[in-house]
């Protein structure tokens, strides 16, 4: 640990130690809230000379401050996403759940931490022993609110939209979204994430999800990463998938200066198959990191993993696929597919795929490539006459589409379509194709 | 006559390699000129400098199309000038629709010309009528650019979009190669119904018979990066019969 990282690491705990008797323990209990920072700073937070942390952007983390944000802005609805025909949404400021911008009525499978009558957050921190749980940890030590989504209806699928807005500068203070999913047998659950700024650009945001896809159940996960230019946000996935579930993540990383997933799938029962799909587009200073792990610990079970990454001008990003195959997994089937695309002289793209593997059964096929646009591509276009930058623009634009296009809400992939165009900086010209 | 194509004393080399030494080809208005000669000897090389493909050093020479410096034009500049390359290997492009491309290429140039986009309603039914022509299914419409075509269809595909774009001088690079005979005569009618007084043509080839379908006004033999011999289509029946040896020593 760098001294650095230490005085930091003192100064949550010290930010923790007086925040706490305001911190709601109808969310989390105090003396888990006391275990989780003393697990935390008995560790330290990350550093990039950790293994699995090197892409990341951790300097963003001491501008910030730890301590839960109080809401900065009244939020006119009119500048929330556009909503997702079927799906119910509920909205979070700052980590607190908004009623007044909410679907006017509860839905029957979700439950507000602050406003349920039992404590019925789940331990979610334990369950990163493959990857990393520090940043979950703090999370849990700070958690103001969340929602627990339970899907127990077998006859049609469950949708909901979660959207978690942050408006405080990070000086100001830190969001911490939290969401636990379970899906029981035989459910289907549609599940949109977004994560967005509005007010402040400049937002720390520390997000934990965990889901528990059930025996035959179907979790499909959409994440929107949007936040401000400057914000940092960190992520702590983890999902379990029983037999015969499936889970399916799409994530399109796009906002942020500072953005980290770090994610660990475990395909528990047998014949459970994952498929997680990431794109990432970053332009700026943005650093853009995913550390993804995928555990296989039973028989016949599959995995894929795709990532598409940009990165333009000066910004960095990263993708760190890592699949674990244990001694029982006879049968697995795992696919990765890493790709990274250099679209400017002083950008960065590291893909860096990771295979540990406990027996002689299994099917995997791995590949991770990165490197600037293809020559003969590029030529074939002018050739035809487009001007250079389109030609570039539409191979960018194809080369995330190859990813994009699997997200099977067509609304939805219309408004990723739109924010990676935006991104790049160039949605008149990729009009047609949006 | 009136010469659209007239390159002169063309020397290029691919990095250390010289691969053109000395070419001198004159393309009249009208004319089909097919250019034959052994492998390697520099004729997708003389294409892709035509078509102005990166990566080529031209140490010496000069290249006149329509009166102007070709080579002094980007490679979008000559398309959009109405030059066409049919690439020997075309690419396959996942995830840029074909008939994207197509549209992009039309638009690309009548805007050099000041012309407004096409309707796309009616380009999508000049599309449909040329892929009758060549034989493609509809369902390419909607696939990407040569994405997962055989290497028959990817040919073909090459030669739709020339019918599309109705370039002034198209330069086919080995368009043949690879096709069944019916394909080939498919390729054939496409470049013949193109035929016109002020388009002209250069068909690089290895077989004579696609000279069956497509009679040229002249055959060139091109040998280690010159032309060493000119005919017209006798010549390419008599390389049937006698191979490219007796070119080569007379060259040397
Ligand atoms: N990019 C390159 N790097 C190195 N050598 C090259 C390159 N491009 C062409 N050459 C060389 O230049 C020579 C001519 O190649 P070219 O492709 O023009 O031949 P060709 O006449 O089209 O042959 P073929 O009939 O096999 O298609 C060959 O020796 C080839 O190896
Ligand atoms: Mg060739």
């Amino acid at each position: 640990m760098s001294a650095a990282s230490d005085l930091l690491t003192a100064r949550i705990a010290a930010e923790h130690a007086s925040a706490l008797p305001d911190l709601p323990t109808s969310v989390i209990g105090r003396d888990r809230r006391l275990q989780a920072i003393g697990a935390f700073s008995a560790r330290g937070l990350p550093i990039n000379r950790q293994e699995n942390w090197r892409y990341a952007n951790l300097h963003t983390l001491h501008h910030a401050r730890f301590t839960p944000a109080q809401p900065q802005a009244t939020l006119e609805p009119s500048a929330l996403p556009g909503e997702i025909e079927g799906y119910a949404r509920y909205i979070f400021v700052d980590g607190r759940f908004a009623p007044e911008l909410s679907h006017h009525s509860p839905h029957p499978a979700l439950t507000i931490f602050t406003t349920g009558t039992e404590d019925t957050a789940q331990h979610i921190a334990a369950e990163q022993e493959l990857a990393d749980n520090r940043l979950a940890l703090l999370n849990e030590a700070f958690a103001t609110d969340g929602a627990r989504i339970v899907a127990a209806d077998t006859a049609h699928p469950t949708c909901i939209e979660v959207v978690f807005v942050a408006t405080a500068a990070a000086q100001g203070g830190a969001s911490y979204p939290r969401l636990q999913v379970t899906t029981q047998a035989g459910t289907r659950l549609g599940f949109i994430e977004r994560h967005i700024s509005l007010g402040s650009e400049a937002n720390f945001i520390n997000a934990v999800v965990n889901i528990e896809v059930g025996r035959g159940a179907t979790v499909d996960h959409y994440r929107l990463q949007q936040t401000g230019a400057e914000a940092t946000w960190m992520d702590t996935l983890s999902a379990r998938v029983a037999t015969d579930g499936t889970y399916r993540l799409h994530l399109a990383n796009l906002g942020g200066q500072s953005a980290r997933s770090t994610q660990q799938i475990s395909l528990a029962g047998e014949r459970a198959s994952t498929v997680l799909n990431t794109v990432s587009v970053a332009g700026r200073l943005q650093v853009h990191d995913v550390f993804a792990v995928i555990e296989h610990a039973a028989a016949a079970t599959q995995s894929e993993q795709r990532f598409r990454g940009v990165a333009a001008q000066q910004a960095r990003v990263g993708f760190n696929g890592k699949v674990v195959v244990r001694t029982d997994a006879h049968g697995a089937v795992s696919r990765q597919s890493l790709r990274g695309l250099l679209a400017g002289p002083q950008a960065e793209v590291d893909v860096r795929p990771q295979l540990e593997i406990y027996t002689d059964e299994v099917q995997c096929s791995h590949g991770a490539t990165a490197g600037k646009l293809d020559e003969n591509m590029l030529f074939y276009l002018l050739s035809r006459g487009m001007e250079p930058e389109m030609a570039q623009l539409l191979l960018k634009w194809a080369f995330l589409e190859d990813v994009v296009a699997k997200i099977d809400l067509p609304a939805l992939r219309g408004q990723v379509e739109h924010a990676l165009a935006g991104q790049m900086d160039d949605t008149a010209a990729l009009r047609e194709l949006l | 006559m009136n010469t659209l194509l007239n390159i002169d004393n063309l020397h290029v080399a691919v990095g250390d390699k010289k691969v053109l030494n000395g070419l001198t080809l004159q393309v009249p208005a009208g004319e089909v000129h097919a250019i034959m000669g052994p492998n390697g000897s520099g004729k997708s090389t003389l294409a892709h400098v035509l078509a102005g493909r990166p990566g080529y050093e031209i140490t010496a020479g000069t290249v006149s199309y329509q009166g102007t410096d070709l080579l002094a034009l980007a490679p979008e500049e000559r398309a959009r000038a109405g030059l066409f390359l049919g690439f020997q290997y075309p690419v396959e492009i996942p995830g840029v629709n074909n008939v994207y491309l197509l549209k992009a290429a039309v638009n690309a140039a009548r805007k050099q010309h000041g012309l407004p986009e096409v309707d796309a309603f009616d380009f999508l039914t000049l599309v449909k009528e040329k892929m009758q022509l060549m034989q493609i299914d509809e369902s390419f419409l909607s696939r990407g650019v040569n994405e997962g075509f055989s290497g028959g269809e990817k040919k073909r595909n090459e030669i739709l979009q020339m019918l599309i774009l109705e370039p002034k001088l198209a330069v086919l690079d080995e368009t043949d190669s690879g096709l069944d005979i019916d394909a080939l005569k498919i390729v054939a009618n496409g470049v013949n119904s193109l035929r016109a007084p002020e388009r002209s043509f250069v068909l690089v080839t290895h077989y004579q018979r696609l000279l069956d379908y497509i009679v040229p006004d002249r055959v060139h033999v091109l040998v280690r990066g010159r032309i060493a011999r000119s005919g017209d289509r006798e010549l390419a029946l008599e390389l049937e019969r006698r191979g490219y040896d007796w070119i080569s020593q007379e060259a040397a």
